[in-house]
């Protein structure tokens, strides 16, 4: 098994002027190809940071962080562009669809600065969300579609450039309880097929729902286990 | 890339059609006002060259200036004069001769209108020939035998008589204290421009009579008129001429005034250029404004999109592309006002020079500047917004509500 993120002594302090927030501390994890994982933690306990730093959002921090091998405090800013382009597929609380533009268009989007052809990405943007059952929907707009619609669209674009890593950040957030399991049945599907997916959750039956739970509390792993699944 | 921008950069403009078209409109009155202008003098300065034309470009007149102002036979031109200057630069002038006319009050039946006689001269190829439209011009045989023939001008012939075939019918008139009557041997196409009326304070020439009418034999004149073959070194000839004339009348070389009508017109049409040319760039300055426009709106496009920036920044926009895509919406913006713009101006151009009865001259060299002009001043005042999108900090930008 390949070791597809692995943190060492990860650091990372918010300076603010008068007080210094230590948002993690000496956090060091490793997650191999094809895990399914839950970050979990209460607001304010650093999963938020890491989830950044994870995604190569930020990389104001001390510590090594290897990306399918990549070493992420060294990149400049377009390589760390790239670098999320083409290894990371997010998928948002807020859902983060790009406005008066079709699902379509949506899920053509890390293809097109992926630099894929027009006709290529059009039948791959399709094909995408034909798997997430929205085959019917690609010219809607996102205020036409429900809460869950619009993050299965989400989720197809996270799938579009085939990355390392499917990186949720609160994905059921936003949804009811019936969308939510849809939600996660979809990555549950996703990781059976091989995906490597990180759920950041607040919510114990979604990390339920993973197969290993990594825990946080005031910046630091406070426990790191396998899901037992009952039945 | 930029394909996918530039269809964005659409897409952006068409969701906010009214702000858009109100972003545009700087750029569209900037733009038309520029080439308007430009073009009014470019078509003032054609008229006037046309016009020129018209006497032939080689027609020079020259007077000898009284330093004391007292003037003499030795400051004043005689037919012999004339004569010998010709003779001595032999083919090399065309004509050399007088030029004359007078306005003269002329009757038929019981209407009066006061005309401007020109006297032609034999061999009259210091004007190029008007457009005859019923009869015949005057040649060199009415001239020399001091036929009382007049060719009249359309318009003249209408007030007069009422209508513009007169041939056949007289006109009666004074020419030097003597009652004379003229016969119309022809009608011309009075081809003044209404812009060159105005110009002008009235018509060039109303009707044309023989010379050899208006002027006594041994009469003294004042100027003398020559014309230069076209295809002569003109300024080269022209001084020539002048030192010929101070030693033939036996007067300083200063004092021999001498103006051509290409002199004449060239500083008409560098007068003309260089007025349109300060109003054009007081024009231009709307454009700035409307430029501080364009920045006005892309800094709150960039605001109101920073969710979207952050979107995509995430999913893999390097700086670049951001910047670019801003970029390409703000000379979009100003690109389109600068389209409308020039096909406002030409429009009003055209418009105008219809209303007036003049030839529009639009270069396209004025159309191509105002354009790329137009497009600078969007991506010049495009780069800052589209630089402060591109700096976003794509953690910031997603949290933006």
């Amino acid at each position: 098994m390949k070791e597809i993120i692995k943190i060492e002594e990860l650091n990372k302090v918010y300076d603010t002027g008068a007080i210094q927030v230590h948002a993690l501390q000496n956090v060091s994890v490793s997650i191999m190809e094809g895990e399914y994982v839950a970050i979990m933690g209460q607001s304010g306990s650093g999963k938020s940071t890491l989830m950044n730093i994870l995604g190569c959002m930020d990389r104001q921090f001390q510590g090594t962080y290897l990306l399918d091998g990549i070493p992420i405090v060294d990149q400049g800013e377009n390589d760390l562009s790239r670098i999320r382009n083409k290894k990371i597929g997010f998928v948002f609380q807020a859902f983060q669809l790009i406005p008066r533009t079709s699902a379509l268009k949506n899920v053509e989007i890390p293809m097109i600065y992926g630099g894929m052809k027009a006709e290529e990405r059009k039948i791959k943007a399709n094909n995408l969300l034909e798997k997430v059952g929205l085959g019917e929907r690609v010219h809607h707009m996102p205020n036409e579609l429900s809460g869950g619609q619009k993050q299965r669209v989400a989720i197809a674009r996270a799938l579009a450039n085939d990355p390392a890593i499917i990186l949720a950040d609160e994905p059921t957030g936003n949804l009811d309880s019936h969308s939510s399991h849809e939600i996660m049945d979809f990555f549950t599907k996703l990781n059976e097929e091989g995906a490597t997916v990180i759920v950041v959750t607040h919510e114990e039956d979604i990390a339920q729902c993973t197969k290993r739970i990594i825990r946080f509390q005031d910046g630091q792993i406070v426990s790191d286990e396998k899901v037992v699944k009952e039945g | 890339m930029i394909f996918e921008n530039l269809k964005l950069a659409m897409f952006s403009i068409r969701a906010n059609k009214m702000r858009s078209f109100l972003t545009m409109l700087g750029m569209i009155i900037g733009i038309s006002s520029v080439i308007a202008i430009v073009s009014l003098g470019d078509t003032m300065r054609s008229v006037v060259a046309g016009e020129y034309e018209n006497f032939g470009t080689g027609l020079a007149g020259v007077y000898i200036m009284s330093p004391d102002d007292v003037y003499t036979d030795s400051n004043l031109f005689t037919k012999e004069d004339a004569d010998q200057l010709k003779e001595a630069m032999g083919g090399e002038l065309t004509y050399v001769g007088f030029r004359s006319s007078t306005r003269a009050d002329v009757k038929a039946g019981r209407k009066t209108e006061t005309v401007s006689l020109t006297g032609l001269a034999e061999n009259p190829t210091e004007m190029k020939d008007p457009k005859i439209m019923y009869g015949r011009m005057l040649n060199d045989k009415d001239i020399l035998e001091k036929k009382n023939f007049v060719v009249l001008d359309s318009t003249t012939a209408v007030n007069i008589f009422g209508q513009e075939n007169v041939v056949g019918k007289t006109i009666k008139t004074t020419i030097q204290n003597q009652a004379e009557e003229l016969l119309v041997i022809g009608v011309f196409q009075n081809t003044d421009s209404a812009l060159m009326k105005l110009m002008n304070g009235g018509s060039v020439a109303d009707a044309f009579v023989p010379e050899s009418i208006l002027l006594s034999e041994n009469e003294y004149q004042w100027s003398l008129y020559f014309c230069m073959a076209e295809d002569q070194d003109m300024t080269q000839l022209q001084s020539r001429v002048v030192a010929y004339i101070a030693r033939m009348k036996n007067q300083d070389l200063e004092n021999i005034i001498c103006n051509s009508a290409q002199q004449e017109m060239s500083s008409i049409d560098s007068m003309l250029a260089s007025l349109s040319a300060v109003v054009g760039a007081i024009a231009a300055i709307s454009l700035v404004v409307g430029g501080i426009g364009i920045m006005n709106i892309m800094l709150v496009s960039v605001t109101e999109r920073t969710r979207e920036i952050g979107i995509r920044k995430a999913l893999g926009a390097r700086t670049g592309d951001i910047m670019i895509q801003f970029l390409i919406e703000a000379a979009a913006i100003s690109a389109a006002g600068g389209l409308i713009g020039t096909l406002l101006g030409i429009s009003v151009v055209a418009i105008g020079g219809m209303i007036v009865g003049v030839g529009v001259v639009v270069k396209p060299s004025v159309v191509l500047i105002a354009v790329a002009f137009s497009a600078m001043v969007g991506l010049g005042f495009g780069l800052y917004p589209a630089k402060k999108a591109a700096k976003k900090d794509p953690v910031e930008a997603l949290r933006y509500e």
